[in-house]
């Protein structure tokens, strides 16, 4: 079943009197369960695509249905909600409050859900220790290495058990140690029934996928399956 | 240096349009209400400074006390200038200016030159040394021979441009209704504010021989105002001391020759010309006299506005730092010290502070009308700024000027001059190491100065909301009379027209629009004085002071005054004059008396009157006092005002009629008419001003305030829009985020409110208790004000907010 389809999807960024196409003609589907690498050179709409369908940024034309719902037509309540039930997001600069710890981090969705403290404490003490930085859960964002700050912020991504994963570049400000870590984290998930989709450069964290998008100029040139999956 | 510094900062306030509107507009309005008030005190603060050598005058002040109650009247018997010139040493002048009667603004004096009826306010009598002591210009005549002669007229310069335009007036001839006055000399009282209450003085020496004697002997017989300019190595306490041992002589002497049974005392004092004006505890006192509270109370205001506007320069400046971390950070490595570094954000304070100085006079100078219409005033910036000798507020300017500036530089100093610029440069968090400690103190000092300007704005609008509670409450405070559709008119004091005022209020009843007319002495609010009386037909019982109302026939009808016991006096001429009275309920509980009607009661030393009548107590004097012990006298022929009660819904009719009237008796003059309530509620005039300056002074307070917290929140907004990016990926909605993004502020009013909320409590439990009749605090109030201010700093908070929030979380992401 198809958790993502896209048709025809156009973005267009317009800065003063310049127009740029960001992305054109976009068809792409998305199978629960599945491993999405998406490559492309820098500029190329990666994170774009990838920010459409995580419903943080506008497109201009086309239509984009997110499990059975018809994006365009939802409302930005419901899209939401939508958003923070069913997409879990890590990102390259990791993008945690650096004001909160990193309990605090990983305890957000949670509360923007709604779940009880209690509830709350036992998901992500009982996270804390799967990532192995249960010891490290009253500090603060800063006070970590860069592994350590992306497993932080893959916790926070999947504690709401999110069915769907939007990574990007999620070891491009990594160690390659750490940034094993990181895929092998996400590897896991995937087994675990998480569907990823997962912008990156690089060919060895592209590896860990089933299935490689690549992007060029906003434009899909090409759609394959990986072999060593 | 210094020039770059310049170019620099110019360029940055060019390019940040935003933050130099805010910080000009902000410190602009603190500037132009600081002036404001300033320019009010200032001209307060001048009054009677401007007499040659004011420090050796002063003012002979009275508190006199009879069977234990006491008063402190400001007039003083006539006989005191005369004992002073004669019988102390170290005296250079002694004066006397007569009463006139301050209170009412609708009382005004006629005389008539040319055959034309002319309006002089006050009309006063003094004798030769008055213009000896107070060195008035004058434009026509001179101050040695002006009062000499009898029957002389010195007018000011106003009143002499409204009789006789641009001819001179010496020598003219003016006639009241008792005489002709000869023009002696013109004045100008505009250059020399003063206390002093007349619009012209007429010499001491026209009266007539009867009428000085008896002033000249008389020891209780206040009439006039004192002064006396003594010697400058005279001590003024031993002097005073002195006189009043000696006027307690002759006072003792008096009493057993006029066989008076007083037991009581006087007790005179001497206070400094220049005082007087800040004196507002006495009776009869000049209207023009000020409670010096109220001006502390504005400069205090003016100090917290500016402190207000200030406070958001600092902030925002504060604020941005965060922002010029990277430049700052840049300019150290170039080799820039710290105090170079000062000396840049001092800079860049003054050129705000002068743009907004400029702007704040060009405010000043245009709403200066406006002000003076409110305050009722006539001040002027350029005067104040370039008359002759005043550089004192021409320097203050300047010292504020640099103040404002070094202080809104130096805090952003301390601030921008503690990071490492390698930390900085390498875009390391605002959060981390000492620049991060730093700017935790400085987020801290912001929440501090936040809660002094809304301690400030929510006390302002706490204070406006129980001035306006206790105004409307005197407004709809039940008075004990019907004061609705009665007109009050003016008597003209024109012999002509007195004889024939039984015949004129005739006139004025006859028509079906009017229900009853009556003459009285004076008008309720506004009490006429007191007398002295005497229960009993003989002499045993002691002389007590009492109010006294002189009133007309059908006095108490035409008011509705009921009547607890006895009766009215009689509507008909009779043989009630002068030998019945009518007290009110307080008088007979004042007096101690278990049977009022048909005790024999009268003027000290008097007999053959009694009490004929009791009626129920009413508010005779202004709310701001208990009913008083009231006499009430009929004295028909003395009648200074005429009441007309109109049929309600007629007024219009029977005040064209009342006006076809008037146009018809040549002796009338102008029409002075004002409605009862009207008239009325001229008594909290006083009260309704301080009420205007203080909505216009929170509304200001509150401006500045959200000013500086929209310019501080969308600030520190603006830098959390990564954050606020990220919290919306994560599921965060609008409305969750709006209320964490307003929630610090909405707590930091809160609290200010908490503050605020005691201070004001006691401020105005203060001011309440110097109205006999006030409203009671409640927690209305205070819960009001709060949540109108919570409501406000939401509203501002959310200006921004709703911006930063509603954007696409991609491009908040984007923001580094």
């Amino acid at each position: 079943m198809n958790i993502i389809e896209t048709k025809g999807l156009e973005k267009i960024f317009q800065a003063e009197s310049v127009e740029t196409i960001a992305l054109r003609n976009i068809n792409f589907d998305v199978k629960e369960g599945d491993f999405v690498a998406v490559m492309g050179p820098s500029g190329c709409g990666k994170t774009t695509l990838l920010n459409i369908l995580g419903m943080i940024d506008s497109w201009n034309s086309g239509s984009y249905m997110l499990l059975g719902h018809d994006i365009a037509k939802l409302k930005e309540k419901q899209r939401t909600n939508l958003r923070k039930n069913h997409i879990g997001f890590v990102f390259q600069n990791f993008n945690l409050i650096e004001e909160l710890t990193v309990y605090e981090n990983i305890e957000l969705p949670l509360q923007y859900l709604g779940w009880k403290k209690k509830e709350r404490h036992q998901r992500v003490t009982e996270l804390l220790e799967k990532m192995k930085i249960a010891h490290r859960g009253n500090l603060f964002p800063l006070q970590l290495s860069g592994g350590q700050q992306q497993r932080v912020a893959v916790a926070r991504a999947v504690v709401a058990n999110p069915p769907l994963i939007l990574a990007d570049e999620p070891t491009g400000n990594l160690d390659s140690q750490h940034g094993e870590e990181v895929m092998n984290l996400l590897d896991t998930l995937n087994k675990e029934g998480t569907t990823i989709i997962m912008v990156t450069h690089s060919q060895r964290d592209a590896s860990y996928s089933r299935r490689i998008v690549h992007l060029f100029d906003g434009q899909i040139i090409n759609e394959n399956l990986n072999k060593l999956h | 240096m210094t020039g770059n510094y310049f170019k620099v900062e110019f360029r940055l306030l060019v390019r940040q349009k935003g933050y130099t509107l805010l910080n000009v507009a902000g410190l602009m309005l603190g500037i132009a209400v600081f002036v404001f008030i300033y320019l009010f005190v200032e001209s307060e603060v001048r009054y009677d400074r401007y007499w040659a050598c004011h420090e050796q005058i002063y003012r002979i002040t009275n508190e006199y006390s009879l069977d234990g109650k006491s008063e402190k009247i400001a007039l003083t018997p006539f006989r005191l200038a005369q004992d002073l010139r004669t019988e102390f040493t170290g005296v250079e002048e002694s004066t006397n200016l007569f009463f006139t009667d301050p209170a009412d603004e609708n009382d005004v004096s006629t005389v008539i030159y040319n055959g034309e009826v002319f309006e002089i306010p006050d009309i006063s009598l003094a004798d030769g040394s008055f213009f000896n002591i107070f060195d008035y210009p004058f434009l026509e005549g001179n101050a040695d021979s002006a009062l000499e002669k009898p029957n002389s007229i010195v007018i000011n310069l106003a009143t002499a441009r409204k009789i006789f335009g641009n001819q001179s007036a010496m020598g003219k001839n003016l006639r009241t209704n008792l005489r002709e006055y000869t023009v002696t000399g013109v004045i100008d009282k505009s250059t020399k504010p003063s206390h002093l209450n007349f619009d012209a003085i007429v010499s001491v020496s026209s009266l007539n021989d009867r009428e000085s004697t008896a002033l000249a002997h008389d020891y209780f017989w206040m009439t006039c105002y004192t002064y006396v300019k003594l010697n400058d190595t005279v001590d003024p306490a031993d002097f005073e001391y002195r006189f009043n041992e000696f006027e307690r002589r002759g006072e003792a002497a008096f009493i057993q020759e006029e066989k008076l049974n007083v037991v009581g005392s006087m007790q005179y004092f001497f206070e400094n010309v220049s005082m007087v004006h800040f004196n507002s505890g006495l009776m009869y006192d000049s209207p023009t006299n000020v409670d010096v509270d109220n001006l502390y109370v504005f400069a205090i205001i003016a100090l917290f506005i500016l402190l207000t506007a200030s406070i958001n320069y600092i902030n925002l400046a504060t604020a941005r730092s965060l922002k010029r971390s990277r430049e700052i950070g840049m300019r150290k490595v170039l080799g820039a010290g710290t105090r170079q570094l000062a000396v840049q954000y001092i800079v860049e304070s003054l050129i705000i502070t002068i743009i907004a100085f400029v702007l704040a006079l060009s405010l000043v100078e245009w709403l200066m009308p406006q002000f003076n219409l409110l305050v009722g005033k006539k001040l002027s910036l350029i005067d104040s700024l370039v008359s002759g000798g005043n550089y004192f507020f021409g320097i203050a300017l300047l010292v504020l000027i640099l103040l404002l500036s070094v202080i809104g530089g130096s805090f952003p100093a301390f601030v921008l001059n503690s990071f490492k610029p390698a930390h900085v440069l390498r875009g390391t968090s605002y959060t981390a190491g000492r620049f991060g400690k730093q700017q935790v103190t400085a987020g801290i000092m912001r929440h501090f100065l936040v809660i002094i300007q809304y301690v400030v704005s929510i006390g302002m609008i706490m204070a406006t909301l129980i001035i306006y509670a206790q105004i409307s409450f005197l407004k709809h405070h039940e008075l004990g009379f019907d004061e609705e559709n009665v007109f009050v008119i003016n008597v003209p004091r024109d012999t002509l027209f007195r004889k024939q005022i039984r015949k004129t209020m005739e006139i004025l009843k006859h028509h079906p629009a009017v229900l009853e007319v009556s003459g009285t002495q004076n008008v309720p609010g506004y009490t006429e004085g007191k007398m002295l009386f005497q229960v009993g037909d003989t002499n045993v019982n002691p002389v007590q002071t009492i109010n006294y109302f002189g009133v007309g026939y059908r006095f108490f009808k035409l008011l509705n005054i009921p009547l607890v016991e006895g009766r009215y006096f009689h509507d008909e001429p009779g043989d009630d004059t002068a030998t019945s009275f009518i007290l009110n309920e307080a008088a007979v509980a004042f007096l101690n008396l278990d049977t009022a009607v048909g005790t024999p009661f009268n003027f000290a030393g008097a007999k053959g009157g009694k009490i004929v009548g009791v009626v129920r107590n009413f508010n005779s004097s202004s709310l701001h006092r208990d009913v008083d012990p009231v006499v009430f006298m009929l004295v028909p022929r003395m009648a200074r005002y005429f009441m007309v009660k109109a049929v309600p819904d007629r007024l219009d009719e029977a005040e064209s009629h009342i006006r076809q009237v008037w146009s018809g008796i040549p002796s009338a003059g102008s029409l002075h008419i004002i409605s009862l309530e009207s008239k009325i509620s001229g008594l909290y005039s006083g009260d309704k001003k301080m009420l205007n300056l203080f909505f216009y002074f929170s509304l200001f307070v509150v401006f500045i305030s959200s000013l500086g917290l929209y310019g501080l929140s969308s600030f520190l907004i603006q830098q959390r829009t990564r954050e606020i990016g990220i919290r919306r990926v994560l599921g965060g909605s609008e409305k969750q985020l709006i209320t964490m993004l307003s929630m610090g502020y909405l707590k930091l009013v809160f609290l200010s409110g908490l503050i605020a909320t005691p201070i004001v409590y006691l401020l105005m439990k203060k001011w309440l208790d110097g109205f006999a009749y006030h409203i009671s605090i409640h927690a209305g109030f205070f819960i009001g004000s709060i949540l109108l201010a919570l409501l406000l700093a939401f509203l501002t908070v959310l200006l921004r907010s709703v911006k930063v929030v509603k954007e696409h979380p991609a491009s908040a992401l984007k923001v580094q």
